[in-house]
């Protein structure tokens, strides 16, 4: 099957998951045991279930899965619609972040069916007959579908994502031509959701010291940038073993991205700069 | 203190769960294709040692010769013989995926996905032609 957007959700159903035991390289605090079933309403028509992962910091319990049933006359069209129908009507700390409810803020990315994307625009109707959801994958949890974005955050800042000039100020602001503005198209919309860095496998693997694709992406807005005078120190940093390196160029994160952008395409232009300036 | 539980008003001492990540994460072409070249690497670099051994009984005489060669022809070895193969166009294919990749061609999903499944597909195309050349035109 050809996906020609990220948007497309995939009709392949017949391998789910890797064929890895459910507790593969996972350590103890992070088990995931079986939860409760919550009923559905009594006068519900239309009941879709939803497998939700919860994890309470002050139980001092493991996470685990919850089964909720969702009435779906009496909720919107969107997953997010359904979380907050199961806050408003069922279960009030289930907690995830929310804000602009239209893909714009980032806020409320999550691992739905398998696959990262962002819970304001999947449509419920485009997910499996059980439903699942689980936090951004490969992410410390704080509470139920809400992770420490901490790390992440950290590497972004290590790529200085400002403008770093060396010429004197001008009066006035920095002119860019029509074609050199265009550069950054593509690149300046990433919402930093962080779907594609937690899809990552390489990150996966090496988060400590891979940048992952959502920072790497920045990296190359920045080095793409006529009004950046700071090209060859970006570069020094970036051309590192894992930094940069640990990108085997799966593309699951152009996969992934809720907002179309590639930051693959964006980390191969990064390695073809570095080449190109060492010939 | 634990680095994985250093918000300010946590009252949990446990370190915080990792979400998964391998074991939900469902399989796309990308991440399979991927796991499937880094595994034929894996698998053709045995494939080496076991040419190295064909090579070094051609070597040494007919005896060792005979021997390799009926094990060769067993049909287990014919089986490894032939997922050799398919490991080898599939490596191969991939490489010339990931040039491409280098020069920061074929990168929009529509092309990536055209070029996953023209590597899967031209890796079973040249595996059988390669078998059917040899059984057909070069004998057993």
């Amino acid at each position: 099957m050809i996906i020609n957007s990220s948007d497309q959700v995939s009709r392949f159903n017949w391998l789910k998951r890797f064929p890895v035991p459910r507790n593969f390289n996972v350590s103890v605090e992070s088990r995931i045991e079986k939860g409760r079933t919550w009923p559905a309403p009594a006068d519900a028509k239309r009941v879709k279930a939803f497998e939700i992962y919860r994890y309470d910091p002050d139980s001092g319990d493991n996470p685990r899965l919850d089964t909720f049933h969702v009435d779906l006359d009496d909720c919107g069209p969107m997953v997010l619609d359904a979380l907050i129908w199961i806050k408003n009507k069922v279960d009030s700390t289930l907690t995830f972040r929310r804000s602009c409810r239209e893909g714009v803020c980032g806020s409320c990315a999550m691992n739905m069916d398998g696959a990262n994307w962002l819970a304001c625009t999947r449509f419920i109707s485009d997910m499996g007959a059980k439903a699942t959801v689980y936090p951004l994958a490969n992410m410390r949890i704080i509470k139920d579908l809400v992770p420490d974005q901490t790390h992440l955050f950290a590497q972004y800042t290590a790529i200085e994502p400002w403008l770093h000039s060396k010429t004197p100020e001008p009066e006035k602001e920095r002119l860019q031509s029509t074609e050199e503005r265009r550069q950054l198209d593509g690149y300046y919309e990433c919402i930093m959701c962080f779907c594609c860095t937690s899809g990552c496998p390489s990150h996966w693997w090496n988060g400590d010291r891979f940048l992952g694709p959502a920072v790497l992406l920045q990296a190359w807005r920045w080095l793409t940038d006529s009004r950046d005078e700071a090209k060859e120190e970006r570069l020094d940093h970036l051309e590192d073993p894992f930094r940069l390196y640990r990108c085997h160029t799966i593309l699951n994160c152009t996969r992934t991205c809720p907002k179309g952008l590639n930051p693959g395409k964006a980390i191969a232009e990064i390695k073809k700069m570095i080449i190109e300036r060492e010939s | 203190m634990d680095k994985n539980s250093s918000a300010p008003n946590s009252t949990a001492r446990r370190s915080r769960p990792l979400s998964p990540n391998i074991q939900i994460y469902r399989p796309q072409l990308t991440s399979v294709l991927s796991i499937a070249n880094r595994m034929t690497g894996i698998a053709l670099s045995f494939g080496a040692v076991g040419l190295v051994v064909w090579l070094g009984a051609t070597a040494a005489g007919p005896r060792p010769y005979a021997v390799v060669q009926t094990a060769i022809g067993s049909p287990l070895g014919q089986i490894v013989l032939f997922g050799c193969t398919f490991a080898f166009f599939l490596h191969l294919c991939g490489g010339v995926r990931h040039l491409f990749w280098d020069t920061v061609h074929g990168f929009t999903l529509r092309s990536i996905y055209i070029s996953g499944w023209t590597v899967v597909m031209a890796s079973v195309m040249l595996t059988l032609s390669a078998w059917a050349i040899s059984l057909f035109v070069g004998g057993q």
